[in-house]
């Protein structure tokens, strides 16, 4: 039973490193700039683990923010739309449409996002 | 008993606090936030007071814009005025028997004990520990059960797509929204934006429970009501006037 | 003597046209729910002042309906009369199918349907409607139950306590559904006890006129005798339950009028100039209740099938009227929010509701998601005795 979960975790963690391999994923106008600037590593704990983990960390964080008002900048879903947008003809493209940063993962695990039904999809009112 | 509790958790909940930013203090946003890293505590009750003999009918219209332009509602292109929401709207009555007219702004009176929080199946109403009463929008189905319970009439059904909604107000399609006592702002230290946009004492917002505080003293010098006092939900939003 | 049950052969045309033309009708539900969905409730005559629309109606219309079927069943088994025995399995498929109906309904006009999970793992103890989510996927499994017991032979031993368990589950389920009006203390038209008795009332009879109309058609259409001593028994019963409806409603009336606060309502309902007081009075006091009565009653027209139909008919459409009177009726009025004071401006005046075509198509497609339920399933197992004649189900019975 344990080596089947083993099995079963391994094929999990390497399939969604294989994807971040083999494609080059549209991380965002201020991620990327981040990124280069090799400052990224300081924000998430570890790429597989922000990959895997977080649903988890915004759920955790939506209920502290809703029900106990804990405003703090990590984890909060506005700090991901900040950083991982991108510009197109000086306007933002807004982060759920096509090839934008959660839709490229998102469709091709098939799995459908709810969060931007509410949430506003680009950074602060204007550019 | 639910407040001594309440109170030993907020106690224990802080120290934990304190303890994760001495240990994860490697340098991320956790230190530098640490005073909004805590949980709203039941020491506190926000509350409003408005004085309808204070506010001019310019004042209640400049209350209801900028509660709009502050949380983004009012421009649905699709729903019709019934169907709008209304947050906040200004209400002109008149005493059946000697004919005086008054106007005040009506909203979510954030009671003590909302029916809406009673009668929502999913916990998606909700009252804060500070006497704020939400709607959690992840768990709001829309079943409109608490727009029937709400006394106030002051729950709208959001009744078609939006889009471009405030950054710090989320808001969508299927789900019920209210007054929120604009907890943004509250929870960094400000104030409501329609409580800012009165400039004279006709609108004053703060801590219920603080003797000190400049609502509590005024509510102790003055006559003041509650909306459908019969009902003792005991509402955060007092008036006076009417 | 034995009762046997036989599936009915469902080959005929009339059987395919009765399946087409339902199907048709829950396509059309099928295209109104995507197209509220799809555009939000904006496209419905709904608001924020008329929180609950058309789709509730027929909801709770359904839902019951749902529980008052079940009634012939829990006569036989938990009252043991014999003579509505054969007509038990009948009853539960009835009720299931009603209630499925409602529910479908009533989830498919919720702002979030896609949420449904979520409703189904956040429970607020405090709220009615979520004891009701329990009330009502419990009753699937007890009525499941109770019908395993009745189809089993090895098992039959058990219905009497299966069908106890059924009959109280029944009423605190539909006790539920009245204290979600009868528990807003807010609303002068239902902040009342009484709503909760009120319902079950209302239940047994609407249960026991859909009962009738599906227990007539479905013999008379698959030939199958159908005697005189269940049908007059039925009838009666449907006679009784609705003069306990029209108690229950005068009752309601008359002391909600006793209260100085609630003059407002009871006036605009019952002597107002909208829409309301002429459904109330003619619809669902005349036409609902005082016809039926009279069709039943009346010595001359005794055992005649058709105005049985034709009552049980009006009493499902006065059905209808009334919780349209109570559901949109209550809401069309303001709740009293400064009591001495008019509002002039801002919130107050009585509003208007005009149901969309979407939500009226949503609201009879539950009707026939039920029908089209129950006419697969007497089809696919045996629910229906092959003969309900005089001879077997009562031999006693004396024909005048």
């Amino acid at each position: 039973m344990k080596r089947l979960l083993i099995v079963f975790l391994a094929l999990t963690v390497t399939s969604v490193f294989a994807y971040g391999v083999d494609k080059h994923i549209n991380l965002g106008d201020r991620a990327t700039e981040l990124k280069n600037e090799g400052k990224s590593r300081g924000i998430h704990p570890s790429l597989s683990e922000i990959r895997k983990m977080h649903p988890e960390f915004l759920l955790h964080k939506r209920d502290k923010t809703v029900h106990q008002g804990i405003r703090t900048r990590r984890n909060s879903l506005k700090e991901c739309v900040d950083c991982h947008s991108t510009t197109k003809n000086d306007e933002y493209v807004p982060i759920n449409a096509p090839e934008q940063f959660c839709s490229t993962c998102h469709q091709k695990v098939g799995t459908s996002l709810d969060c931007f039904s509410c949430h506003r999809t680009t950074p602060k009112e204007d550019l | 008993m639910s407040k001594k509790l309440n109170r030993r958790d907020f106690i224990k909940s802080t120290t934990a606090v304190t303890a994760g930013v001495a240990t994860i203090s490697s340098g991320i946003t956790l230190t530098t936030f640490a005073a909004e890293d805590s949980p709203v505590t039941n020491e506190k009750r926000w509350g409003m007071l408005i004085d309808t003999n204070k506010l001019t009918e310019s004042n209640i219209d400049d209350m209801v814009n900028v509660c709009q332009e502050e949380n983004g509602w009012g421009s649905e292109t699709h729903s019709t005025g019934a169907q709008k929401p209304d947050w906040i709207k200004k209400v002109k009555v008149r005493d059946k028997t000697t004919g005086k007219i008054d106007m005040l702004p009506m909203m979510c009176q954030h009671c003590e004990q909302p029916p809406c929080v009673d009668v929502c199946p999913t916990n998606a109403s909700m009252k804060r520990e500070d006497g704020v009463v939400l709607v959690d929008k992840h768990l709001c189905i829309g079943c409109r059960y608490c727009m029937m319970a709400c006394p106030y009439g002051s729950r709208s059904f959001v009744h078609e797509d939006l889009s471009n909604q405030k950054e710090h107000m989320p808001r969508g399609k299927g789900t019920v929204e209210s007054c929120t006592l604009c907890v943004h702002r509250v929870d960094k230290g400000g104030i409501p934006a329609c409580a800012e946009a009165v400039s004279s004492d006709g609108v004053i917002f703060g801590d219920l429970y603080d003797a000190n505080s400049k609502i509590n003293q005024t509510l102790k010098k003055i006559q003041s009501t509650q909306i459908r006092a019969d009902l003792n939900l005991n509402t955060g939003i007092r008036y006076s006037g009417i | 003597m034995n009762i046997r049950y036989q599936q009915i052969k469902g080959r005929s045309l009339g059987f395919y046209a009765l399946i087409a033309g339902l199907g048709i009708f829950i396509l059309a539900t099928l295209g109104s729910v995507y197209f509220i969905e799809h555009h939000g409730h904006y496209v419905t005559g709904m608001s924020n002042r008329f929180v609950w629309g058309m789709p509730h109606v027929f909801a709770l219309f359904l839902i019951i309906s749902a529980s008052g079927a079940l009634n012939v069943a829990s006569i036989a088994s938990v009252f043991q009369k014999k003579l509505y025995k054969p007509l038990s399995r009948l009853s539960g498929l009835v009720s299931l199918a009603l209630l499925m109906g409602g529910l479908m309904v009533l989830v498919l006009d919720l702002g979030r349907p896609d949420r449904l999970i979520v409703a189904m793992t956040e429970y607020n103890f405090k709220s009615i409607f979520a004891w009701n989510i329990i009330l009502y996927n419990g009753f699937f499994v007890v009525v499941a139950v109770y019908l395993w017991m009745m189809f089993e032979r090895r098992l039959n031993k058990f219905t009497f306590k299966a069908g106890l368990i059924a009959f109280t589950w029944r009423l605190i389920l539909t006790t539920g559904t009245g204290s979600i009006f009868g528990f807003l203390v807010a609303r002068q038209a239902y902040d009342a006890v009484i709503m909760a008795p009120m319902f079950i009332i209302m239940s047994f009879a609407f249960g026991l006129a859909f009962f009738i109309l599906i227990l007539m058609a479905s013999y008379k259409w698959s030939e199958r005798p159908l005697g005189d001593a269940i049908v007059n028994r039925l009838g009666n019963l449907l006679g009784v339950f609705v003069a306990a409806v029209m108690y229950f409603v005068a009752v309601k009336h008359l002391g909600s009028m006793y209260l100085a606060e609630n003059a407002g309502i009871e006036n605009f309902i019952l002597f107002g100039e909208h829409i309301y007081t002429p459904l109330f009075w003619y619809a669902q006091i005349i036409l609902g209740g005082l016809i039926p009565m009279a069709l039943i009653y009346h010595p001359a027209l005794r055992g005649n099938r058709s105005t049985l139909g034709l009552a049980s008919l009006l009493v499902l459409i006065g059905g209808v009227v009334q919780l349209y009177v109570i559901i949109i009726g209550g809401q069309a009025y303001p709740m009293e929010m400064f009591p001495g004071k008019e509002i002039l401006e801002g919130y107050g005046d009585i509003a208007a509701y005009s149901p969309s075509l979407a939500e009226i198509v949503l609201g009879i497609g539950g009707v026939a998601v039920a029908l089209i339920a129950v006419t697969f399933l007497v089809k696919f197992l045996p629910f229906l005795p092959e003969s309900l004649a005089d001879e077997i189900s009562d031999p006693h019975y004396k024909t005048k």
